[in-house]
């Protein structure tokens, strides 16, 4: 058998992350999600090009009390607006807020803060469950002060982290702590790696035994760069998968915060408190609930297709051909 | 068995004492030495400051901290700072308003998503599974409280009913049918939202987890025995599918705390999640404290259930250590 698929004409090799990647390109709602996410970077980096410095282009905090809640796709009131404060596309795309603020230029510099928020958090997740996840895997039969074992203690601290009511304690922490764009990253951080550490744990039991790692050994790689090198590799997919879904969870856990009044803090405006400031004036500018709202939904939505989809991809038993 | 007993045990204690730890150490964030008096704000005073001292006995070395805080929370000394009562009772007595709406939030769940997910991972790639997997992704990608926003609208404006509170104001004498439909109307619309992100996720994992089995090869046997569909989907696949969701059991009950805290807001429900809310506002910490210890203690009780349950159903559970 295995000989004859060797000869045979069609044995050319694929990889298992390229056909991966071919069952992915075949799922067309995840695909749909990697795109809009794609698209949400450009407009994420674009808002940031347009929106900072001194003189921005279009200026979110530029404030008009003459032109307050204008609806979408209104005109400026030339004669009370003065020149220099004048939308720059010579129209309120998106409309104004309670402050005659343009909401797409506001919209534009929040895609930038909510996908930073986004992307902080879940990278400091990453990194604490890589870090515990890789001991636990790889030093987990080594006991301390032969109480219990190293992967006794981390998997203990999982379960305890999973204990907590995650929003709740993130609530209390960035109440006590004053919120901050940076505490608030650093809060969803540090409550979301169980799911990382768990999945790199596994990983690296399955493949602790495994002739290459043997080899790698017996060179005289230490263990930090095996773990690194020979054993995380292996981990990526399922790693990339929770940062993906974790993404998509950290814009929608500060929106709740900003809801509850403990978002990001102005003068920085994120999609979530764009949203939480607007509903206060639902009933006379629709729009200033209606376009976060929606904005927050499809790009939370784009992240977790896409991350479906990646995990239906890289599991073998699911993987459609 | 006995020694899974003893094992399960050994490592829930440990757990238990992690969580108390970490609780605990919450304590430690608030500013409490005099220095960091921030005259500029009128929420942290140094009247303030000396009270926090007091009841969680800064004064002390960390370990005589840990110690005396738990003592004074058993027995009734741990009072609430805004209106001095003891904290385990306050939060008690809410506890029943949250568990009503905890209680047919989880039906929900657990009603709407088996029968979603198992239909779905059956039906793989029909229309059916591609719409429930964007609306389902939807319901998990809308913020709790945008949706809430626009039901509340939808719901007070097309049927001209009062929808937030416990229930109607102002109808307190009327007769015991008229107050007990009140009551459970004023139940559906928070349980609803509730348990649309649990429906949704819920969901997920039953697909995910009927299709792990329908791909296994002891259902592949089945089919190729001869079996009718199902027989091999009911009998064979669903059973063996269902297994993890009774640890699931357990990893529900943060809910109560954790995911009631914006939709009790909303609907001024006097729950749990809305004490939470209320004494984190108002930084009464004591409140903010046990409600994370609480929670967290609920949680573990809740997998030590699960896990004891797994273990009656599950045998290959039990012989685990043996070999």
């Amino acid at each position: 058998m295995a000989q004859g698929a060797a000869t045979g004409p069609a044995a050319v090799m694929v990889s298992p992350s390229r056909l991966a990647w071919r069952s992915f390109l075949r799922d067309r709602i995840a695909v749909a999600g990697m795109m809009a996410c794609t698209l949400f970077f450009v407009v994420a980096l674009f808002g940031l090009l347009v929106t900072k410095g001194d003189h921005p282009v279009l200026d979110p905090r530029q404030v008009r009390l003459a032109d307050k809640f204008r609806a979408p796709l209104s005109l400026p009131n030339r004669l009370a607006v003065p020149i220099e404060a004048l939308p720059r596309l010579g129209v309120y795309l998106l409309g104004t807020d309670e402050l005659g603020r343009d909401v797409f230029a506001r919209m534009l510099e929040g895609a930038f803060v909510s996908l930073s928020v986004g992307f902080v958090a879940v990278g400091i997740a990453v990194a604490i469950g890589i870090i515990f996840g890789g001991i636990a895997g790889y030093y987990g039969r080594v006991r301390i002060l032969r109480l219990m074992s190293v992967d006794t203690l981390i998997t203990g601290l999982i379960d305890v982290a999973l204990s907590f009511p995650a929003f709740f304690l993130i609530l209390t922490v960035v109440a006590i702590l004053r919120p901050s764009i940076w505490n608030i990253m650093v809060v969803i951080g540090l409550t979301s790696w169980e799911g990382t550490a768990r999945f790199v744990r596994a990983e690296i039991l399955a493949l602790r035994e495994q002739d290459f790692v043997q080899a790698a050994r017996a060179l005289g790689v230490s263990g930090p760069r095996v773990i690194l090198r020979h054993l995380l590799p292996n981990a990526v997919a399922p790693v990339l998968v929770s940062a993906t879904l974790g993404i998509a969870g950290a814009i929608l856990t500060e929106s709740a915060l900003s809801f509850l009044g403990f978002g990001v803090p102005p003068p920085d405006a994120t999609w979530g408190n764009i949203l939480s400031d607007g509903k206060n004036y639902l009933f006379d500018a629709w729009w200033l609930t209606i376009i976060p709202g929606t904005a927050i939904l499809v790009i939370v939505l784009a992240f977790n297709l896409f991350g479906e989809g990646l995990r239906e991809a890289f599991n073998p038993r699911l993987r459609q051909l | 068995m006995l020694s899974f007993l003893l094992r399960t045990g050994w490592k829930k204690l440990w757990t238990l004492f992690f969580i108390s730890v970490i609780s605990f150490a919450v304590i430690h964030l608030a500013p409490g030495e005099p220095s960091q008096i921030d005259p500029m704000n009128p929420r942290f005073t140094p009247q303030q400051l000396e009270r926090y001292r007091k009841a969680f006995d800064l004064d002390q070395p960390l370990h005589i901290q840990y110690l005396r805080f738990y003592r004074r929370l058993f027995t009734g000394e741990l009072r609430s700072f805004k209106d001095n009562q003891p904290v385990l009772p306050k939060i008690v007595e809410r506890v029943w308003n949250s568990l009503w709406l905890f209680l047919a939030g989880t039906i929900l769940v657990w009603c709407a998503a088996f029968p979603l997910g198992i239909t779905t991972a059956i039906r793989r790639n029909s229309v059916l599974d591609k719409v429930t997997t964007v609306v389902v992704f939807a319901l998990i990608s809308i913020p709790g409280f945008y949706l809430a926003y626009l039901l509340i609208i939808f719901v007070v404006q097309t049927f001209h009913v009062d929808v937030i509170g416990l229930r109607t104001f102002g109808h307190q004498g009327r007769n015991l049918v008229w107050s007990f439909m009140d009551r459970t109307w004023h139940l559906v619309l928070p349980s609803v939202l509730g348990a649309t992100a649990g429906i949704a996720i819920l969901s997920r994992y039953v697909r995910a987890q009927m299709l792990e089995v329908i791909t296994s090869d002891y259902v592949r046997t089945a089919r190729a025995k001869g079996l009718d569909e199902d027989t091999v989907l009911y009998k064979h696949a669903l059973r063996n599918g269902l297994l993890p969701f009774v640890t699931m059991l357990g990893l529900i009950v943060p809910g109560l705390v954790g995911g009631s805290v914006i939709i009790e807001t909303i609907f001024a429900w006097p729950g749990i999640g809305r004490l939470g809310y209320e004494a984190i506002l108002s930084r009464d910490y004591p409140i903010v404290i046990t409600l994370n210890f609480v929670a967290a203690l609920l949680t573990l009780v809740g997998t030590l259930l699960s896990d004891l349950l797994y273990m009656v159903v599950d045998p290959r559970i039990r012989l685990e250590g043996v070999e």
